[in-house]
């Protein structure tokens, strides 16, 4: 099977504008995504996470290395990869409606078209009788799902998240994990669903939602480990298995010295 | 504007201080040059009466705002690629600095040589003076926009004119009004010194549309008039007043989302 998404020895350098100082981010990191793949990327911080998923956007460009969709190289944003970002990054003057036409808008479809494929995606999300609300006059748990809406609209092959559920609390973030995985089809056939690739702090988080989890270690970014997770699907009454809980320790086994360091240099 | 509870010690104050103002000119033996508050009262309904008040500031107020229009019609634009394309920005970065710093009645001169005093120079003038503010805000308003929010549009299929259009303009939107209000204020403060300094010349020769500069210079040189004088400048200040208002009205209501 061809790989959906494939990064081969990217590599990825800052250099401050201010400073000259150069920051390896990511080091000869390769990895793949198969289409129907749910892949979540942990680490601590510092480990290039954001790095690695703004590549496969197509927002930066690697040092070293390349990034290829379907085996072409990706050269920058494309609408079959659909982004939801740490802050959501919803246009705020724009509607719930507004923003989840986006996407159709910028495709050129038709006014009638676009209306109803921004109605469709608000209903399965659940935003229905909030079309004309403004993102800050939603809660926390409400923009994520207009996020989401936003993205599905364009029904991209990929979808990139970058720690999605890092800003609601954790009954809502419960909720929104399994919201996720029924949108994305954890209850229906394999072809049915799109490639994931989902960045998150939450090692739990992880692993309830994949089918890989790919660890990084860090300065610079590279990859430790990539781990299987086993678990059948649907998933909703695992979340607290023991078999769930064995894959969360392992990885947190791997992460937990350099995430001590991490708290201690960047204090520093 | 004035406090709601600030009402009556405020009217009881402006009152207080009409009255001394008309007692204190009563008592002067030399009357002539100083204005007092019956006279201006008298010249408001003598120039209300006979139109010319009225002619004077439409006239006015036409200038201002197509000057403004014009202004914002170059200024926008120009800002909003000069704050989102960066080498664009460095580029003509101190070229604007430095025409900005020539302040507009210092165009007078040219602007009569070239456009004449019929009306064209006072436009000229106002635009020049409602430009700048303008570019300098949609700039600043496009430079610091989220660039996580260009990125969004572009995952969502955007292209560049979609981006400007649709996400760098509203995003500079709040500082571009921002910047129409001092645009405005520029525009009608330059309007009375532009038309001051074709008054004379208009008095002395063919008419243009009088405004209310060249208003105040024909009663200051033909009619010796000092109370009229007074009337045209708290018109003048009256006419700021509600074009602050009105701006900052637009303000909210263009920008919904900045207002929660």
């Amino acid at each position: 099977m061809n790989a959906k998404i494939e990064a081969r020895s990217v590599s990825k350098t800052y250099v401050s504008s201010r400073t000259g100082e150069r920051v390896e981010a990511l080091h000869d990191v390769s990895f793949s995504l198969q289409p129907h793949e749910f892949v979540s990327i942990v680490g601590p911080s510092g480990g290039g996470k954001s790095t690695l998923l703004s590549l496969v956007a197509g927002f930066v460009a690697p040092s070293a290395g390349e990034v290829l969709e379907d085996g072409a190289r990706i050269t920058g944003p494309d609408p079959r990869r659909g982004v939801v970002f740490q802050d959501y990054a919803l246009f705020p003057w724009r509607t719930v409606l507004g923003n989840v036409e986006f996407g159709p808008l910028a495709r050129g479809a038709s006014r009638e078209a676009m209306r109803a494929t921004a109605q469709r995606y608000i209903d399965l999300v659940g935003l229905a009788g909030f079309e004309q609300r403004y993102p800050h006059e939603l809660s926390g748990g409400m923009r994520q799902r207009c996020a989401l809406a936003r993205l599905l609209a364009n029904e991209p092959d990929v979808w990139l998240m970058d720690e999605p559920l890092a800003a609601v609390d954790l009954q809502t973030r419960n909720i929104l994990q399994d919201e996720l995985l029924r949108l994305w089809g954890d209850g229906e056939e394999r072809t049915q669903r799109r490639a994931v690739l989902f960045v998150t702090h939450g090692i739990d988080e992880a692993v309830y939602l994949s089918d890989r989890v790919l660890v990084l270690g860090r300065r610079p970014g590279r990859i430790k480990e990539v781990v299987t997770i086993d678990l059948p699907r649907p998933r909703t009454s695992l979340r607290n298995s023991a078999a769930a809980g064995r894959h969360i320790d392992f990885i947190w086994g791997l992460i937990r010295d350099e995430a001590t360091r991490a708290i201690v240099e960047e204090s520093a | 504007m004035i406090d709601r509870r600030a009402w009556l010690p405020f009217s009881v104050v402006a009152a207080a201080m009409v009255i001394a103002w008309q007692a204190g000119v009563v008592s002067m033996r030399q009357q002539a040059l100083v204005p007092y508050p019956v006279g201006v009262v008298e010249a408001a309904v003598r120039t209300v009466k006979d139109g010319s008040l009225l002619t004077a500031t439409a006239n006015s107020l036409v200038r201002v705002l197509v000057g403004f229009g014009i202004g914002a019609l170059f200024g926008i634009p120009l800002g909003v690629v000069m704050g989102f394309v960066r080498p664009v920005g460095r580029a003509l970065g101190p070229i604007v600095d430095s025409l900005r710093s020539i302040a507009p009645i210092a165009w007078i001169p040219m602007a009569l040589l070239w456009l004449g005093i019929r009306g064209n120079a006072a436009l000229f003038i106002v635009a020049y003076a409602a430009f700048f503010p303008f570019v300098i805000n949609a700039a600043q308003g496009a430079r610091l926009i989220d660039r996580n929010l260009v990125n969004a549009a572009r995952a969502l299929g955007a292209g560049r004119a979609l981006v400007l259009r649709a996400v760098v303009l509203p995003s500079a939107l709040p500082a571009i009004l921002a910047g129409a209000r001092i645009s405005m204020a520029f525009a009608w403060g330059s309007i009375i010194a532009a038309e001051l300094a074709m008054g004379i010349k208009v008095t002395s020769g063919t008419s243009g549309a009088v405004g209310l500069g060249q208003l105040m210079v024909s009663t200051l040189y033909v009619r010796r008039d000092v109370n009229a004088l007074v009337l045209y400048m708290i018109v003048i200040g009256v006419i700021s007043l509600f074009i602050d208002l009105a701006m900052r009205r637009l303000q909210r209501s263009l920008t919904p989302w900045g207002h929660s």
